[in-house]
Protein backbone atom coordinates (compact mmCIF):
# COMPACT_ATOMS: atom_id res chain seq x y z
CA UNK A 1 0.00 0.00 0.00
CA UNK A 2 1.11 3.48 -0.79
CA UNK A 3 -0.27 7.46 0.07
CA UNK A 4 -0.01 7.22 3.70
CA UNK A 5 -0.15 10.98 3.19
CA UNK A 6 -2.47 12.50 5.73
CA UNK A 7 -1.14 14.21 9.14
CA UNK A 8 -4.05 13.12 10.72
CA UNK A 9 -5.48 9.85 9.95
CA UNK A 10 -8.95 8.45 11.83
CA UNK A 11 -10.68 5.40 12.08
CA UNK A 12 -14.40 5.31 12.57
CA UNK A 13 -17.08 3.25 12.24
CA UNK A 14 -19.63 0.46 13.23
CA UNK A 15 -18.87 -1.30 17.17
CA UNK A 16 -16.54 -3.99 15.96
CA UNK A 17 -15.82 -3.06 12.59
CA UNK A 18 -12.33 -3.03 12.89
CA UNK A 19 -10.96 -0.05 14.17
CA UNK A 20 -8.84 -0.87 16.41
CA UNK A 21 -6.83 -3.56 14.69
CA UNK A 22 -6.68 -0.99 11.78
CA UNK A 23 -5.04 1.66 13.15
CA UNK A 24 -2.65 -0.71 15.44
CA UNK A 25 -1.30 -2.28 11.66
CA UNK A 26 -1.65 1.46 9.79
CA UNK A 27 0.71 3.04 12.50
CA UNK A 28 3.13 0.90 12.88
CA UNK A 29 3.47 1.08 8.99
CA UNK A 30 3.77 4.63 8.84
CA UNK A 31 6.36 4.14 11.57
CA UNK A 32 8.46 2.62 8.76
CA UNK A 33 8.20 5.85 6.62
CA UNK A 34 8.26 8.76 9.57
CA UNK A 35 9.91 9.08 12.35
CA UNK A 36 7.45 10.33 14.82
CA UNK A 37 4.33 8.40 14.98
CA UNK A 38 1.85 8.56 17.71
CA UNK A 39 -1.37 6.64 18.22
CA UNK A 40 -4.47 7.83 19.74
CA UNK A 41 -6.97 5.88 21.76
CA UNK A 42 -10.16 7.92 22.02
CA UNK A 43 -12.15 4.61 22.54
CA UNK A 44 -14.97 5.78 25.33
CA UNK A 45 -17.42 2.44 24.88
CA UNK A 46 -15.54 -0.32 24.28
CA UNK A 47 -14.14 -2.03 27.69
CA UNK A 48 -11.94 -4.51 26.26
CA UNK A 49 -10.26 -4.94 23.05
CA UNK A 50 -8.81 -1.39 22.68
CA UNK A 51 -4.97 0.46 22.04
CA UNK A 52 -4.22 0.97 25.35
CA UNK A 53 -4.62 -3.04 25.25
CA UNK A 54 -1.27 -2.47 23.38
CA UNK A 55 0.10 0.13 25.07
CA UNK A 56 3.75 -1.72 25.66
CA UNK A 57 4.04 -3.42 21.91
CA UNK A 58 3.14 -0.14 20.33
CA UNK A 59 5.85 1.78 22.22
CA UNK A 60 8.48 -0.91 22.14
CA UNK A 61 7.74 0.35 18.20
CA UNK A 62 8.39 3.32 18.55
CA UNK A 63 4.59 4.56 18.72
CA UNK A 64 4.01 7.44 20.87
CA UNK A 65 0.77 6.12 22.63
CA UNK A 66 -1.88 8.60 23.88
CA UNK A 67 -4.84 6.76 26.09
CA UNK A 68 -5.27 7.11 29.70
CA UNK A 69 -2.58 5.80 31.75
CA UNK A 70 -2.00 3.89 34.96
CA UNK A 71 -5.16 3.35 36.71
CA UNK A 72 -7.50 5.48 34.29
CA UNK A 73 -7.24 2.67 32.01
CA UNK A 74 -9.26 0.87 33.12
CA UNK A 75 -11.54 3.00 34.76
CA UNK A 76 -15.27 2.94 33.12
CA UNK A 77 -15.16 6.74 32.55
CA UNK A 78 -14.96 8.87 29.05
CA UNK A 79 -11.86 10.63 30.39
CA UNK A 80 -9.64 11.73 27.64
CA UNK A 81 -6.20 12.73 27.99
CA UNK A 82 -4.40 16.14 27.49
CA UNK A 83 -2.27 14.88 25.62
CA UNK A 84 -4.28 14.52 22.32
CA UNK A 85 -4.03 18.17 21.99
CA UNK A 86 0.04 17.48 21.65
CA UNK A 87 -0.55 14.99 18.23
CA UNK A 88 -2.98 17.24 16.70
CA UNK A 89 -1.18 20.45 17.38
CA UNK A 90 2.67 19.30 16.54
CA UNK A 91 3.14 19.39 12.69
CA UNK A 92 6.02 17.07 12.54
CA UNK A 93 4.19 14.08 14.17
CA UNK A 94 2.04 11.93 11.89
CA UNK A 95 -1.00 10.99 14.25
CA UNK A 96 -3.61 8.07 13.98
CA UNK A 97 -6.58 8.40 15.71
CA UNK A 98 -8.76 5.01 16.77
CA UNK A 99 -12.17 6.30 17.33
CA UNK A 100 -14.64 4.30 19.38
CA UNK A 101 -17.78 2.47 17.99
CA UNK A 102 -21.00 4.20 16.06
CA UNK A 103 -22.13 7.37 16.85
CA UNK A 104 -22.00 7.16 20.21
CA UNK A 105 -18.10 6.33 20.31
CA UNK A 106 -17.69 9.30 17.43
CA UNK A 107 -18.80 11.88 19.89
CA UNK A 108 -15.56 11.66 21.51
CA UNK A 109 -14.23 13.10 18.32
CA UNK A 110 -16.34 16.18 17.93
CA UNK A 111 -15.07 18.01 20.63
CA UNK A 112 -11.42 18.57 18.95
CA UNK A 113 -13.03 19.93 15.17
CA UNK A 114 -11.67 23.61 15.96
CA UNK A 115 -8.68 21.45 15.32
CA UNK A 116 -9.55 19.12 12.59
CA UNK A 117 -9.86 22.33 9.57
CA UNK A 118 -11.55 20.27 6.15
CA UNK A 119 -8.51 19.40 4.02
CA UNK A 120 -6.38 18.37 7.57
CA UNK A 121 -7.42 15.13 7.83
CA UNK A 122 -8.23 11.58 6.73
CA UNK A 123 -11.60 10.15 7.76
CA UNK A 124 -12.34 6.79 7.07
CA UNK A 125 -14.84 4.26 7.87
CA UNK A 126 -14.23 0.57 8.46
CA UNK A 127 -16.68 -1.20 7.28
CA UNK A 128 -17.26 -4.89 7.54
CA UNK A 129 -20.13 -6.02 6.00
CA UNK A 130 -20.35 -9.49 8.26
CA UNK A 131 -21.12 -7.29 11.15
CA UNK A 132 -24.92 -6.60 12.33
CA UNK A 133 -26.67 -2.85 11.14
CA UNK A 134 -24.07 -2.62 8.33
CA UNK A 135 -24.53 -5.48 5.94
CA UNK A 136 -26.19 -3.17 3.67
CA UNK A 137 -25.73 -0.30 1.35
CA UNK A 138 -28.64 1.33 3.35
CA UNK A 139 -27.04 0.16 6.74
CA UNK A 140 -23.53 1.35 6.11
CA UNK A 141 -25.04 5.36 4.86
CA UNK A 142 -26.92 5.27 8.18
CA UNK A 143 -24.27 4.28 10.66
CA UNK A 144 -21.64 6.51 8.67
CA UNK A 145 -24.20 9.52 8.63
CA UNK A 146 -24.49 9.18 12.20
CA UNK A 147 -21.00 8.98 12.92
CA UNK A 148 -20.63 12.06 10.42
CA UNK A 149 -23.25 13.80 12.59
CA UNK A 150 -21.50 13.23 16.11
CA UNK A 151 -17.94 13.59 15.00
CA UNK A 152 -18.86 17.05 13.21
CA UNK A 153 -16.53 15.74 10.89
CA UNK A 154 -16.40 14.39 7.36
CA UNK A 155 -15.78 10.80 6.38
CA UNK A 156 -13.25 10.99 3.56
CA UNK A 157 -13.27 7.13 2.37
CA UNK A 158 -13.96 3.55 3.20
CA UNK A 159 -11.97 0.68 4.51
CA UNK A 160 -13.13 -2.01 2.87
CA UNK A 161 -12.78 -5.05 6.33
CA UNK A 162 -15.01 -7.60 5.29
CA UNK A 163 -14.26 -10.88 8.05
CA UNK A 164 -15.52 -13.36 9.68
CA UNK A 165 -12.85 -13.30 12.22
CA UNK A 166 -10.78 -16.99 11.79
CA UNK A 167 -13.49 -18.20 9.61
CA UNK A 168 -13.00 -15.39 7.00
CA UNK A 169 -12.61 -16.81 3.50
CA UNK A 170 -11.80 -14.84 -0.19
CA UNK A 171 -15.76 -15.70 -1.40
CA UNK A 172 -16.32 -13.76 2.24
CA UNK A 173 -14.49 -11.14 1.08
CA UNK A 174 -15.71 -10.42 -1.92
CA UNK A 175 -19.14 -10.47 -1.41
CA UNK A 176 -18.63 -7.66 1.27
CA UNK A 177 -16.11 -5.99 -1.37
CA UNK A 178 -19.10 -5.40 -4.06
CA UNK A 179 -21.59 -3.88 -1.29
CA UNK A 180 -18.96 -1.84 -0.13
CA UNK A 181 -18.08 -0.23 -3.20
CA UNK A 182 -21.38 0.86 -3.92
CA UNK A 183 -21.59 2.39 -1.06
CA UNK A 184 -18.68 4.47 -1.50
CA UNK A 185 -20.21 5.35 -5.01
CA UNK A 186 -23.34 6.23 -3.42
CA UNK A 187 -21.64 8.46 -0.95
CA UNK A 188 -19.00 9.94 -3.74
CA UNK A 189 -15.66 8.83 -1.34
CA UNK A 190 -13.25 6.55 -1.84
CA UNK A 191 -12.59 2.94 -0.64
CA UNK A 192 -9.31 4.24 0.39
CA UNK A 193 -7.77 0.74 0.82
CA UNK A 194 -8.92 -2.99 1.25
CA UNK A 195 -7.58 -4.38 4.41
CA UNK A 196 -7.19 -7.76 4.59
CA UNK A 197 -5.45 -10.73 6.92
CA UNK A 198 -1.89 -11.06 5.40
CA UNK A 199 -2.57 -14.78 4.45
CA UNK A 200 -4.40 -13.74 1.69
CA UNK A 201 -2.96 -10.73 0.57
CA UNK A 202 -1.02 -12.33 -2.46
CA UNK A 203 -4.46 -14.18 -4.05
CA UNK A 204 -6.65 -10.89 -3.26
CA UNK A 205 -4.22 -8.91 -4.75
CA UNK A 206 -4.57 -11.05 -7.83
CA UNK A 207 -8.13 -10.74 -7.95
CA UNK A 208 -8.40 -7.03 -7.56
CA UNK A 209 -5.54 -5.56 -9.56
CA UNK A 210 -7.38 -1.93 -8.83
CA UNK A 211 -7.74 -2.02 -5.25
CA UNK A 212 -5.11 0.03 -2.63
CA UNK A 213 -4.53 -3.81 -0.27
CA UNK A 214 -3.48 -3.39 3.27
CA UNK A 215 -2.12 -7.02 4.55
CA UNK A 216 -2.97 -6.60 8.44
CA UNK A 217 -0.77 -8.48 11.09
CA UNK A 218 -3.50 -9.78 13.78
CA UNK A 219 -2.86 -8.42 16.88
CA UNK A 220 -6.68 -7.91 19.09
CA UNK A 221 -7.30 -11.56 19.64
CA UNK A 222 -9.44 -13.76 22.06
CA UNK A 223 -7.02 -14.99 25.18
CA UNK A 224 -6.55 -18.22 24.42
CA UNK A 225 -5.21 -17.24 20.96
CA UNK A 226 -2.56 -14.93 22.27
CA UNK A 227 0.83 -16.92 23.12
CA UNK B 1 -27.24 -18.62 4.86
CA UNK B 2 -23.89 -16.27 5.34
CA UNK B 3 -22.27 -16.19 8.53
CA UNK B 4 -22.36 -13.37 10.57
CA UNK B 5 -19.58 -11.86 12.76
CA UNK B 6 -20.64 -11.13 16.41
CA UNK B 7 -19.94 -9.93 19.66
CA UNK B 8 -21.22 -12.08 22.38
CA UNK B 9 -23.36 -9.43 24.02
CA UNK B 10 -24.73 -8.89 20.64
CA UNK B 11 -25.79 -12.88 20.09
CA UNK B 12 -27.59 -12.81 23.10
CA UNK B 13 -29.86 -9.88 22.26
CA UNK B 14 -30.20 -11.97 18.22
CA UNK B 15 -30.82 -15.07 20.06
CA UNK B 16 -33.44 -13.64 22.61
CA UNK B 17 -35.24 -12.27 19.38
CA UNK B 18 -35.22 -15.38 17.71
CA UNK B 19 -36.27 -17.08 20.79
CA UNK B 20 -39.13 -14.97 20.86
CA UNK B 21 -38.56 -12.41 23.40
CA UNK B 22 -40.17 -9.39 22.60
CA UNK B 23 -39.93 -6.73 26.21
CA UNK B 24 -35.90 -5.94 27.21
CA UNK B 25 -35.66 -4.03 30.67
CA UNK B 26 -32.22 -3.13 31.48
CA UNK B 27 -29.63 -0.45 32.87
CA UNK B 28 -26.13 -0.58 30.96
CA UNK B 29 -23.34 -1.34 32.95
CA UNK B 30 -19.92 -2.60 31.68
CA UNK B 31 -18.92 -5.42 30.70
CA UNK B 32 -22.65 -6.08 29.15
CA UNK B 33 -23.77 -2.76 27.84
CA UNK B 34 -23.40 -3.95 23.93
CA UNK B 35 -26.38 -5.94 24.88
CA UNK B 36 -28.84 -2.79 25.48
CA UNK B 37 -27.41 -0.92 22.75
CA UNK B 38 -27.91 -3.93 20.30
CA UNK B 39 -31.44 -4.44 21.00
CA UNK B 40 -32.19 -0.88 21.46
CA UNK B 41 -32.06 -1.15 17.92
CA UNK B 42 -33.06 -4.43 17.27
CA UNK B 43 -36.32 -4.23 19.57
CA UNK B 44 -38.07 -2.17 17.53
CA UNK B 45 -37.19 -3.97 14.23
CA UNK B 46 -39.56 -6.88 15.52
CA UNK B 47 -42.13 -5.02 16.98
CA UNK B 48 -40.95 -5.29 20.48
CA UNK B 49 -40.48 -2.75 23.70
CA UNK B 50 -36.99 -2.23 24.76
CA UNK B 51 -36.81 0.04 27.99
CA UNK B 52 -33.99 1.16 29.99
CA UNK B 53 -34.93 1.52 33.44
CA UNK B 54 -34.27 3.79 36.31
CA UNK B 55 -32.33 1.32 38.21
CA UNK B 56 -31.77 -2.49 38.22
CA UNK B 57 -34.32 -2.86 41.06
CA UNK B 58 -36.50 -1.32 38.68
CA UNK B 59 -35.83 -3.80 35.82
CA UNK B 60 -36.21 -6.89 37.67
CA UNK B 61 -39.66 -5.89 38.58
CA UNK B 62 -40.74 -4.82 35.57
CA UNK B 63 -39.33 -7.85 34.27
CA UNK B 64 -41.76 -9.85 36.87
CA UNK B 65 -44.50 -7.53 36.21
CA UNK B 66 -44.34 -8.68 31.85
CA UNK B 67 -43.40 -12.30 32.94
CA UNK B 68 -46.67 -12.15 34.99
CA UNK B 69 -49.00 -11.23 32.21
CA UNK B 70 -47.38 -13.57 29.96
CA UNK B 71 -44.50 -12.18 28.10
CA UNK B 72 -41.54 -13.40 26.86
CA UNK B 73 -38.96 -11.45 28.60
CA UNK B 74 -35.44 -10.54 29.66
CA UNK B 75 -33.20 -8.49 31.45
CA UNK B 76 -29.06 -8.31 31.82
CA UNK B 77 -26.86 -6.50 33.85
CA UNK B 78 -23.14 -7.49 35.72
CA UNK B 79 -22.56 -8.37 39.30
CA UNK B 80 -23.34 -5.06 40.94
CA UNK B 81 -26.49 -5.17 38.69
CA UNK B 82 -27.53 -8.16 39.54
CA UNK B 83 -27.00 -8.29 42.97
CA UNK B 84 -29.83 -5.30 42.84
CA UNK B 85 -31.84 -7.19 41.18
CA UNK B 86 -31.96 -10.64 43.85
CA UNK B 87 -34.93 -9.48 45.53
CA UNK B 88 -36.93 -9.56 42.41
CA UNK B 89 -35.39 -12.62 40.90
CA UNK B 90 -36.24 -14.25 44.44
CA UNK B 91 -39.98 -12.84 43.84
CA UNK B 92 -40.43 -14.46 40.15
CA UNK B 93 -38.78 -18.08 40.88
CA UNK B 94 -41.19 -17.85 44.35
CA UNK B 95 -44.22 -16.93 41.29
CA UNK B 96 -43.19 -19.39 38.94
CA UNK B 97 -42.80 -16.93 36.33
CA UNK B 98 -40.36 -17.69 33.09
CA UNK B 99 -37.57 -15.34 32.03
CA UNK B 100 -34.23 -14.95 31.82
CA UNK B 101 -31.73 -13.19 33.23
CA UNK B 102 -28.05 -12.46 31.77
CA UNK B 103 -25.09 -11.70 33.86
CA UNK B 104 -21.65 -10.87 32.24
CA UNK B 105 -19.26 -11.34 35.17
CA UNK B 106 -17.24 -8.60 35.94
CA UNK B 107 -14.26 -8.39 38.82
CA UNK B 108 -15.47 -7.92 41.87
CA UNK B 109 -16.80 -7.56 45.22
CA UNK B 110 -18.21 -4.44 45.34
CA UNK B 111 -17.32 -2.22 42.79
CA UNK B 112 -14.47 -4.04 41.47
CA UNK B 113 -13.46 -3.47 38.19
CA UNK B 114 -15.05 -3.91 34.19
CA UNK B 115 -12.52 -7.03 33.28
CA UNK B 116 -13.65 -10.19 33.20
CA UNK B 117 -14.30 -12.88 36.00
CA UNK B 118 -16.47 -15.29 37.13
CA UNK B 119 -16.65 -14.87 40.95
CA UNK B 120 -20.53 -14.91 40.67
CA UNK B 121 -21.16 -18.51 40.61
CA UNK B 122 -21.95 -18.88 44.43
CA UNK B 123 -24.58 -15.90 43.30
CA UNK B 124 -25.85 -17.67 40.65
CA UNK B 125 -26.02 -21.22 41.27
CA UNK B 126 -26.55 -21.32 45.59
CA UNK B 127 -29.14 -18.76 45.50
CA UNK B 128 -28.21 -15.36 45.22
CA UNK B 129 -31.61 -14.06 46.51
CA UNK B 130 -33.77 -15.12 50.01
CA UNK B 131 -35.70 -18.34 50.46
CA UNK B 132 -35.57 -21.86 49.01
CA UNK B 133 -35.30 -21.34 45.20
CA UNK B 134 -32.92 -22.44 42.16
CA UNK B 135 -32.00 -20.80 38.72
CA UNK B 136 -31.61 -22.84 36.02
CA UNK B 137 -28.20 -21.52 34.67
CA UNK B 138 -26.42 -21.68 31.34
CA UNK B 139 -23.08 -21.06 31.05
CA UNK B 140 -21.90 -20.59 26.73
CA UNK B 141 -18.17 -20.71 26.15
CA UNK B 142 -18.49 -19.53 22.60
CA UNK B 143 -20.74 -16.28 20.94
CA UNK B 144 -22.14 -19.54 18.39
CA UNK B 145 -22.62 -21.66 21.65
CA UNK B 146 -25.01 -18.29 22.85
CA UNK B 147 -26.96 -18.13 20.04
CA UNK B 148 -27.70 -21.40 20.22
CA UNK B 149 -29.06 -21.82 23.71
CA UNK B 150 -30.92 -18.22 23.84
CA UNK B 151 -33.72 -20.81 22.37
CA UNK B 152 -33.51 -23.47 25.31
CA UNK B 153 -32.95 -20.75 28.06
CA UNK B 154 -36.61 -19.28 27.26
CA UNK B 155 -37.98 -22.60 26.31
CA UNK B 156 -36.55 -24.18 30.14
CA UNK B 157 -38.02 -21.25 31.53
CA UNK B 158 -41.44 -21.92 30.20
CA UNK B 159 -40.89 -25.80 30.47
CA UNK B 160 -40.34 -25.35 34.26
CA UNK B 161 -41.91 -21.90 35.50
CA UNK B 162 -38.21 -20.60 36.58
CA UNK B 163 -36.34 -17.91 35.53
CA UNK B 164 -33.29 -19.44 33.84
CA UNK B 165 -29.50 -17.28 34.11
CA UNK B 166 -27.10 -17.43 31.23
CA UNK B 167 -24.02 -17.08 33.19
CA UNK B 168 -21.02 -16.01 31.26
CA UNK B 169 -18.20 -13.21 31.53
CA UNK B 170 -16.69 -9.69 29.81
CA UNK B 171 -14.59 -11.68 28.00
CA UNK B 172 -17.18 -13.74 25.96
CA UNK B 173 -19.36 -10.37 25.72
CA UNK B 174 -17.05 -8.66 24.09
CA UNK B 175 -15.39 -11.25 21.54
CA UNK B 176 -16.19 -11.47 18.51
CA UNK B 177 -16.67 -14.57 16.50
CA UNK B 178 -18.28 -15.96 13.58
CA UNK B 179 -21.78 -17.27 14.05
CA UNK B 180 -24.34 -18.94 12.12
CA UNK B 181 -27.81 -17.35 12.56
CA UNK B 182 -30.23 -20.18 10.54
CA UNK B 183 -33.19 -19.24 9.35
CA UNK B 184 -35.47 -16.83 11.30
CA UNK B 185 -38.01 -19.46 12.72
CA UNK B 186 -42.28 -18.52 13.89
CA UNK B 187 -41.79 -18.90 17.45
CA UNK B 188 -44.97 -19.94 19.00
CA UNK B 189 -44.51 -18.87 22.61
CA UNK B 190 -46.51 -21.74 24.71
CA UNK B 191 -49.71 -21.27 26.09
CA UNK B 192 -49.73 -19.70 29.92
CA UNK B 193 -53.31 -20.11 31.40
CA UNK B 194 -51.67 -18.92 34.34
CA UNK B 195 -50.98 -15.28 32.72
CA UNK B 196 -52.75 -12.31 34.24
CA UNK B 197 -54.02 -10.72 31.65
CA UNK B 198 -57.31 -9.36 32.75
CA UNK B 199 -60.75 -11.19 33.61
CA UNK B 200 -62.50 -10.34 30.63
CA UNK B 201 -66.14 -10.36 31.28
CA UNK B 202 -65.78 -12.87 34.14
CA UNK B 203 -63.24 -15.26 33.24
CA UNK B 204 -60.98 -16.56 36.16
CA UNK B 205 -59.20 -14.97 38.78
CA UNK B 206 -55.32 -15.08 37.98
CA UNK B 207 -53.53 -14.17 40.89
CA UNK B 208 -49.18 -13.86 40.51
CA UNK B 209 -47.91 -13.71 44.17
CA UNK B 210 -45.18 -15.17 45.78
CA UNK B 211 -46.59 -14.13 49.00
CA UNK B 212 -47.67 -17.21 51.62
CA UNK B 213 -49.12 -16.05 54.75
CA UNK B 214 -49.89 -19.00 56.55
CA UNK B 215 -46.96 -21.55 57.47
CA UNK B 216 -48.50 -24.35 56.39
CA UNK B 217 -49.39 -22.98 52.77
CA UNK B 218 -45.64 -21.85 52.80
CA UNK B 219 -44.57 -25.06 53.33
CA UNK B 220 -46.34 -26.77 50.79
CA UNK B 221 -45.05 -24.55 48.27
CA UNK B 222 -41.48 -25.06 48.74
CA UNK B 223 -41.84 -28.40 48.81
CA UNK B 224 -43.48 -28.31 45.58
CA UNK B 225 -40.89 -25.94 44.14
CA UNK B 226 -37.84 -28.52 45.76
CA UNK B 227 -40.13 -31.47 43.47
CA UNK B 228 -39.66 -29.49 40.81
CA UNK B 229 -36.19 -28.99 41.37
CA UNK B 230 -35.26 -32.26 41.52
CA UNK B 231 -36.77 -33.36 38.13
CA UNK B 232 -34.75 -29.98 36.78
CA UNK B 233 -31.48 -31.67 38.17
CA UNK B 234 -32.25 -34.98 37.65
CA UNK B 235 -33.40 -33.97 33.82
CA UNK B 236 -31.33 -31.06 32.30
CA UNK B 237 -27.77 -31.71 33.30
CA UNK B 238 -25.75 -30.49 30.34
CA UNK B 239 -22.02 -30.89 29.83
CA UNK B 240 -19.09 -30.79 26.84
CA UNK B 241 -16.83 -33.66 26.89
CA UNK B 242 -13.03 -32.98 25.12
CA UNK B 243 -10.84 -35.65 24.93
CA UNK B 244 -12.06 -37.49 28.28
CA UNK B 245 -11.17 -41.23 26.32
CA UNK B 246 -8.49 -42.73 28.64
CA UNK B 247 -7.91 -39.53 30.65
CA UNK B 248 -6.00 -40.02 33.68
CA UNK B 249 -6.32 -36.22 34.70
CA UNK B 250 -9.15 -34.33 34.45
CA UNK B 251 -9.96 -30.44 33.81
CA UNK B 252 -12.79 -28.95 34.75
CA UNK B 253 -14.24 -25.54 33.42
CA UNK B 254 -17.07 -23.62 32.62
CA UNK B 255 -16.89 -20.68 30.18
CA UNK B 256 -13.72 -18.51 28.99
CA UNK B 257 -11.97 -20.62 31.44
CA UNK B 258 -13.11 -23.99 29.58
CA UNK B 259 -11.12 -22.63 26.23
CA UNK B 260 -7.81 -21.52 27.63
CA UNK B 261 -8.29 -25.21 29.45
CA UNK B 262 -8.49 -26.65 25.91
CA UNK B 263 -5.50 -25.26 24.59
CA UNK B 264 -3.83 -26.48 27.90
CA UNK B 265 -5.56 -29.69 27.14
CA UNK B 266 -3.84 -30.18 23.93
CA UNK B 267 -0.20 -29.19 24.67
CA UNK B 268 -0.69 -31.22 27.50
CA UNK B 269 -1.97 -33.96 25.53
CA UNK B 270 1.36 -33.10 22.92
CA UNK B 271 3.17 -33.96 25.68
CA UNK B 272 1.75 -37.42 25.93
CA UNK B 273 0.06 -36.54 29.37
CA UNK B 274 -3.69 -38.30 29.22
CA UNK B 275 -5.58 -35.26 29.84
CA UNK B 276 -9.26 -34.72 29.60
CA UNK B 277 -11.46 -31.80 30.47
CA UNK B 278 -15.36 -31.56 31.40
CA UNK B 279 -17.18 -28.26 30.55
CA UNK B 280 -20.22 -27.75 32.52
CA UNK B 281 -23.14 -26.19 30.13
CA UNK B 282 -25.64 -26.25 32.61
CA UNK B 283 -23.85 -25.13 36.14
CA UNK B 284 -26.95 -25.42 37.61
CA UNK B 285 -27.85 -28.23 37.30
CA UNK B 286 -24.45 -29.29 37.76
CA UNK B 287 -23.73 -31.77 35.54
CA UNK B 288 -23.08 -34.56 38.16
CA UNK B 289 -23.87 -37.63 36.17
CA UNK B 290 -20.60 -37.19 34.00
CA UNK B 291 -18.25 -37.49 37.22
CA UNK B 292 -19.98 -41.01 38.71
CA UNK B 293 -18.14 -42.49 35.69
CA UNK B 294 -14.98 -40.30 35.10
CA UNK B 295 -14.28 -40.71 39.09
CA UNK B 296 -13.41 -44.47 38.47
CA UNK B 297 -11.26 -43.83 35.94
CA UNK B 298 -9.26 -40.31 36.37
CA UNK B 299 -6.46 -40.18 39.68
CA UNK B 300 -7.15 -36.75 39.94
CA UNK B 301 -8.88 -33.16 38.81
CA UNK B 302 -8.26 -29.93 38.18
CA UNK B 303 -10.68 -27.26 39.01
CA UNK B 304 -9.74 -24.01 36.83
CA UNK B 305 -11.75 -20.74 37.37
CA UNK B 306 -11.57 -16.97 37.21
CA UNK B 307 -11.91 -16.59 41.06
CA UNK B 308 -11.11 -17.75 44.09
CA UNK B 309 -12.62 -21.68 43.89
CA UNK B 310 -16.44 -21.89 43.72
CA UNK B 311 -17.59 -24.57 41.38
CA UNK B 312 -14.57 -26.67 42.90
CA UNK B 313 -17.31 -27.43 45.80
CA UNK B 314 -19.64 -28.91 43.52
CA UNK B 315 -16.79 -31.15 41.90
CA UNK B 316 -15.56 -32.10 45.20
CA UNK B 317 -19.35 -33.15 45.99
CA UNK B 318 -19.58 -34.61 42.58
CA UNK B 319 -16.28 -36.48 43.04
CA UNK B 320 -17.24 -37.60 46.43
CA UNK B 321 -14.03 -37.22 48.17
CA UNK B 322 -12.85 -40.49 45.79
CA UNK B 323 -9.79 -38.58 43.87
CA UNK B 324 -7.91 -35.20 45.12
CA UNK B 325 -9.02 -32.44 43.69
CA UNK B 326 -7.27 -29.47 42.82
CA UNK B 327 -7.83 -25.71 41.84
CA UNK B 328 -5.83 -23.22 39.75
CA UNK B 329 -7.46 -19.77 38.99
CA UNK B 330 -7.40 -16.32 38.65
CA UNK B 331 -8.82 -13.39 39.95
CA UNK B 332 -9.92 -9.71 40.39
CA UNK B 333 -10.75 -9.17 36.41
CA UNK B 334 -6.89 -11.71 35.47
CA UNK B 335 -7.32 -14.78 33.35
CA UNK B 336 -5.55 -17.48 33.58
CA UNK B 337 -3.24 -17.86 30.51
CA UNK B 338 -3.06 -21.47 29.05
CA UNK B 339 0.68 -22.05 30.00
CA UNK B 340 0.09 -21.77 33.24
CA UNK B 341 -2.44 -24.12 33.03
CA UNK B 342 0.03 -26.21 31.31
CA UNK B 343 2.56 -25.91 34.53
CA UNK B 344 -0.27 -26.87 36.97
CA UNK B 345 -1.58 -30.16 34.92
CA UNK B 346 2.66 -30.33 34.45
CA UNK B 347 3.27 -30.30 38.68
CA UNK B 348 0.06 -32.12 39.45
CA UNK B 349 -0.13 -35.14 36.47
CA UNK B 350 2.57 -37.42 38.22
CA UNK B 351 2.63 -36.80 41.73
CA UNK B 352 -1.46 -35.78 41.92
CA UNK B 353 -2.75 -38.88 42.94
CA UNK B 354 -0.55 -39.07 46.40
CA UNK B 355 -1.19 -35.98 47.56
Amino acid sequence: MSKLSERITIFTGNIGSGKTELAINYALRLKQEHDRVGIVDLDIVNPYFRTRVFRDYLEQNGLKVVAPAGELAGADVPALPAAILGILEDEGIKGVFDVGGDDIGATALGRFKPLLPEGSYGMFFVVNTCRPFTRTVEGIMQVLKAVEKASRLKVTGLVSNTNLGSGTDIATIETGHNIVTEAASRLNVPVTFMAVRNELAAELAQRFPQENLFPLNLHVLPPWLRG
Amino acid sequence: MAKILMKGNEAIGEGAVRAGCRYFFGYPITPQSELPHYLAKRMPEVGGTYLQSESETAAANMVFGAAGAGARVMTSSSGPGISLMQEGISYIAGAELPCVIVNMIRGGPGLGNIAPAQSDYFQAVKGGGHGDYRLICLAPASVQEIIDLMQDAFDLADKYRNPVMLLADGVLGQMMEPVELGEEKEITVPDRPWAATGRKKGGPKRLINSLYIVPEECEKHNLKLGEKYAIIAREEQRWEEYRLDDAKMVVVAFGTCARICKAAVDSARAEGMAVGLIRPITVWPFPNDVFAGVKETANNFLVVEMNMGQMIEDVRLAVSDARPVHFYGRVGGMLPVARDVLNEIRKLYDGGAAK
